[in-house]
């Protein structure tokens, strides 16, 4: 039951966290900003509209977005949520959740592509290219936990995890730091990409859906600001003991999920993006974490000191 | 046993009867003939892979050779199987594709003759046991390839890459010729069974090892030995390329999977060297493939991609020999060989496509094409769904393999070995690399080629896909789909495959792993599901509501832009500009140097790394050290006589010193 109404909450949550981001760039900028609410309001209004489609395109343009919804929702069963276990779970899922969002990758890559834009190439050819940082640096994240724990799923590698070892904690503070960089690359956030910028040519994910409208817009905005609360949800799980009571666990689950929406909006508000060149230097920051990470690892399980 | 051999030779004398009937029949009578072959061959095979055991049959040949065993375990009727099906498959569709070249007659006989040959050769590899008889079926397999490979010898290209391929297969050749003499020589007999003793415990064993890995890793194109396979394959008729990248370059990877099987307990040695050059090679591979804009080379330098996934998949079975993990060496194995067969699935595919492509569009060039899913939507579509198979992407088959693989390094976690981690890691994300730059490869490829809007005018703006090129890629797409999506009702036929790598019972370890395949099947059907529900959800929110069809947005250019869209070559660049030196770019700039210059032009071209700093370094050394001794072949004949009579002393002084 009580895992039923988190994957509720978790399925109709993600707005009111790009609310938060929007509001603490707006206090930070000394603005007032919009309700935290009104991106759920942007949201019920593509819904109701109509669609404009590109002739060019075909039927890969058309089901993108369903694939995109479906991918993430996927995702998220096989990742533990607060107090339950994950909703499917068996050996191997932790390579299966990735496989599953590359799928979800190549089809909006395809899709960009499909409408024969240049632009869209661009953030196409863009958005593979930093994934070919991110994803063996991620592999790794859950390779080295799948080597501590000796577990392959994800369930019982933070049910392991939670019951290990003190020096684990510095090993989840790197990893927390590297998937905070994969949030905000995978989220298209500063310094990776500029969700407010207006320049098609300095677009990353905004410009590959930039032939989207309506409902499939809508679509494609939820599955990714959900794909964000799916990364928050891994970063929390790390940090999370599992020995909390119900009341207060869920308390500050919700509080640490806010607090790495937060940081995202600080982030946001302190540093500018960076140019495009340098964005791999920046990812290359969390392969470097989570090698660091691993070398920790290996030393503490043959033997430390 | 003798169906089996009825059938093998069936090819061959469809081969020949080809010969001597018109330009027109040539082809369906190939057809015919490796049609009635499947019916021999088949049972044979799907007897052995569903029971094990093993036909044995022995064949009395004149000395050297002697009595000559040949045998068809599961291993072997494995391979069979992709062979067979590759053969049927390529003679379908050489009978529209080979229409390309009306008129050329006797270039015809030939190229059903040699495929035939081919076919009939490479069947005869995987069940003969006997060393000297394996040889010379081995070298029957690379000559008549080579005869293949060099269809077009009116063009300078194909002449070329044809002698490079036939270069590298004598040299490879010779490297077998010496491991399996000195194999015989030691153990005492040609016959393969005699090796087992002496492989697993003679002191050679890691050279030996060692030398057949390089002449089978030349045929499979292990780096940095693969360079023959960009040049062969695109010049090549596309059957051929299909049947040499689907199955011929896997006889490399049979032949080290029998040595394997002869061997028993692989030095640990030998097992990294394996994973480790396994990996590199996948790597190199997929990163090669990014810089290329034509199809074909590309598709080839994936072969070199997938070799390295299934070489992975050996090094991981090596390892699990080595220290005695039964998991580890069950799903390393089980994933190579299944990845044998998925790549033969999805590949073949792809080259099929990529030769319906070519024969109604005359380039392979991905800059010139574009927009073809609205031209050739079957193909198109079909060449999507091996795209997808060939990133390892799930509902896929690509995926099925790849997922043993990753749960055989998980597995190698639980080893209490550092070295053994660190390995397993490297592998975890390596893979991981070589996926995501699949798919960085096909969306570049399918997103150029198939999408957006054509880049030059195409003369055939016809929307006709002829049956014969369809039927074979339909068959090949329904075997990625049904691997892809029930993947749990192949592993009975693997089980027989792998416990003959594996000494001890497995049954228990093997059915967890069924166990994990078949709930994969059944979380399929809710990833399927939701995507249908949302989909379903996108059509009932637009009844009734307007969907308007209007241009692409480009902030308000009003002429046609398809011109303007974005080519392979940018697609790839800002990765490229990542991995640097590892793709060395060759640029040449020609401009007008004059006051208005109107004339300019720019060309850049990818190259070989290995080829480049490796091959060619090692033969302008080679070249340079042996011309020292060109005076040895002077061509005078006095001097050779002075030879002979140089070597009668010789021989008089040894016979002398023998007797004191």
């Amino acid at each position: 039951m009580i895992k039923i109404i988190t994957l509720i909450t978790v399925l109709i949550s993600p707005f009111f966290f790009i609310g938060i981001i929007n509001k603490t760039k707006a206090v930070w900028a000394g603005r007032k900003g919009a309700s935290i609410f009104q991106p759920y309001y942007d949201f019920y209004k593509l819904l109701k509209k109509g669609v404009v489609i590109s002739r060019t395109t075909s039927l890969i343009f058309r089901i993108t977005p369903s694939v995109n919804i479906a991918s993430v929702i996927f995702a998220i069963l096989v990742i533990p949520l607060p107090f339950s276990n994950s909703v499917i779970s068996f050996q191997g899922d932790i390579v299966l959740f990735s496989y599953i969002l590359g799928f979800s990758k190549f089809m909006t890559v395809l899709a960009a592509l499909d409408t024969g834009s240049s632009f869209e190439g661009m953030g196409a050819s863009r958005e593979v290219t930093f994934s070919t940082i991110v994803e063996p640096a991620f592999f790794i994240i859950i390779g080295s936990l799948a080597l501590l724990t000796n577990q392959v799923s994800f369930t019982s590698i933070f049910t392991a995890l939670s019951l290990s070892a003190s020096y684990t904690i510095l090993i989840k503070i790197l990893f927390v730091i590297s998937l905070f960089i994969m949030l905000l690359v995978e989220g298209s956030r500063v310094p990776v990409d500029d969700p407010n910028t207006h320049l098609e040519l300095t677009m990353i994910h905004e410009v590959m859906i930039l032939d989207y409208s309506g409902p499939d817009l809508a679509f494609i905005l939820y599955a990714s600001v959900l794909k964000m609360v799916m990364i928050t949800i891994l970063i929390v799980n790390l940090l999370i003991p599992a020995s909390l009571a119900l009341v207060p666990g869920i308390l500050l689950f919700v509080l640490l999920i806010s607090l790495s929406f937060i940081s995202v909006g600080l982030v946001e508000s302190l540093i500018a993006r960076s140019r495009m060149s340098h964005v791999p230097q920046f990812i290359f920051l969390m392969t470097a974490l989570s090698l660091t990470a691993f070398a920790v690892i290996i030393f503490f399980l043959n033997g430390g000191f | 046993m003798n169906n089996l051999l009825i059938g093998i030779f069936l090819f061959f004398i469809g081969g020949i009867a080809s010969i001597f009937v018109k330009e027109n029949y040539k082809a369906v009578l190939f057809l015919i003939f490796s049609s009635i072959a499947q019916i021999f061959i088949l049972p044979v095979i799907f007897a052995i892979l569903k029971s094990g055991g093993q036909f044995e049959s022995a064949l009395l040949f004149s000395e050297p050779i002697g009595t000559a065993f040949i045998r068809l375990d599961s291993l072997a009727a494995a391979f069979s199987l992709i062979i067979s099906i590759g053969a049927l498959l390529a003679s379908v569709y050489s009978i529209e594709y080979m229409k390309m070249y009306p008129g050329k007659k006797s270039e015809l006989s030939g190229y059903y003759f040699f495929l035939g040959l081919m076919v009939t050769s490479m069947l005869l590899v995987v069940i003969v046991q006997n060393a000297i008889l394996f040889l010379i079926v081995w070298e029957l397999m690379s000559v008549s390839s080579f005869f293949l490979v060099n269809f077009e010898n009116g063009k300078d290209e194909v002449r070329k890459a044809g002698i490079y391929y036939f270069i590298a297969m004598q040299i490879g050749a010779a490297f077998l010729i010496t491991s399996f003499g000195w194999a015989a020589a030691v153990s005492g007999s040609a016959d393969f069974i005699t090796f087992k003793n002496m492989l697993g415990s003679s002191d050679y064993t890691v050279l030996l090892f060692f030398l057949f890995f390089i002449g089978f890793g030349i045929k499979a194109g292990f780096v940095p030995l693969h360079t023959w396979l960009p040049k062969a394959h695109p010049a090549a008729p596309t059957g051929v390329s299909a049947l040499m990248s689907g199955v011929m370059i896997k006889m490399g990877i049979y032949g080290i999977l029998r040595i394997i099987l002869l061997t028993g307990t692989p030095d640990y040695k030998l097992s990294y060297a394996v994973f480790l050059i396994s990996l590199l090679t996948g790597i190199f591979g997929v990163v090669n493939a990014i810089a290329q804009h034509d199809i074909k080379k590309l598709l080839a330098y994936h072969s070199v991609e997938n070799i390295g996934i299934i070489g992975m998949g050996i090094g991981l079975g090596m390892l699990g020999l080595t220290y005695n993990n039964l998991s580890l060496a069950i799903l390393g194995f089980l994933g190579a060989i299944l990845h044998v067969f998925n790549h033969f699935t999805f590949k073949s595919l792809l080259f099929f496509g990529s030769g319906v492509v070519y024969s109604k569009y005359h380039t392979r060039n991905t800059e010139k094409l574009g927009g073809l899913l609205k031209y050739i939507p079957l193909t198109s579509y079909m060449f999507l769904l091996g795209s997808l198979a060939i990133s390892g992407l799930p509902l896929f088959n690509g995926f099925i393999s790849e997922f043993a693989i990753y749960l055989g390094m998980a597995k190698g976690f639980t080893v209490n070995n550092p070295a053994l981690n660190i390995t397993m890691l490297t592998g975890f994300s390596g893979l991981a690399l070589i996926g995501v730059m699949a798919v960085l490869c096909f969306t570049k490829v399918f997103g150029i080629c198939f999408l957006g809007t054509p880049r030059t005018e195409y003369e055939d703006k016809s929307t006709k896909e002829p049956f014969l090129f369809i039927l074979p890629m339909i068959i090949l797409s329904s075997f990625v789909l049904f691997i892809g999506l029930l993947p749990a009702l192949v592993m009975p036929f693997l089980l027989q495959i792998v416990k003959q790598f594996i000494p001890g019972d497995i049954s228990f370890e093997f059915e967890n792993i069924t166990q994990i395949y078949s709930s994969l099947g059944y979380i399929y059907i809710i990833l399927i599901g939701l995507f249908g529900f949302f989909f379903l959800l996108r059509i009932l929110l637009l009844r009734k509501r307007e969907v308007s069809v209007f241009k692409t947005w480009d902030c308000g250019y009003q002429t046609d832009n398809s011109r303007m869209q974005y080519t392979a070559s940018s697609f790839a660049r800002p990765f490229l500009q990542l991995v640097g030196e590892l793709v060395p770019l060759k640029i040449k700039f020609k401009k007008d140097r004059i006051l208005f210059p109107a004339n300019a032009s720019l060309e850049s071209q990818t190259q070989d790394y290995s080829e480049r700093f490796l091959i060619q370094p090692f033969i302008g050394y080679l070249d340079k050290t042996l011309n020292r001794f060109t005076w040895i072949q002077s061509g005078k004949l006095q001097q050779y006589i002075t030879y002979g009579l140089i070597f009668l002393i010789l021989l008089i002084i040894w016979i002398l010193g023998a007797e004191s």
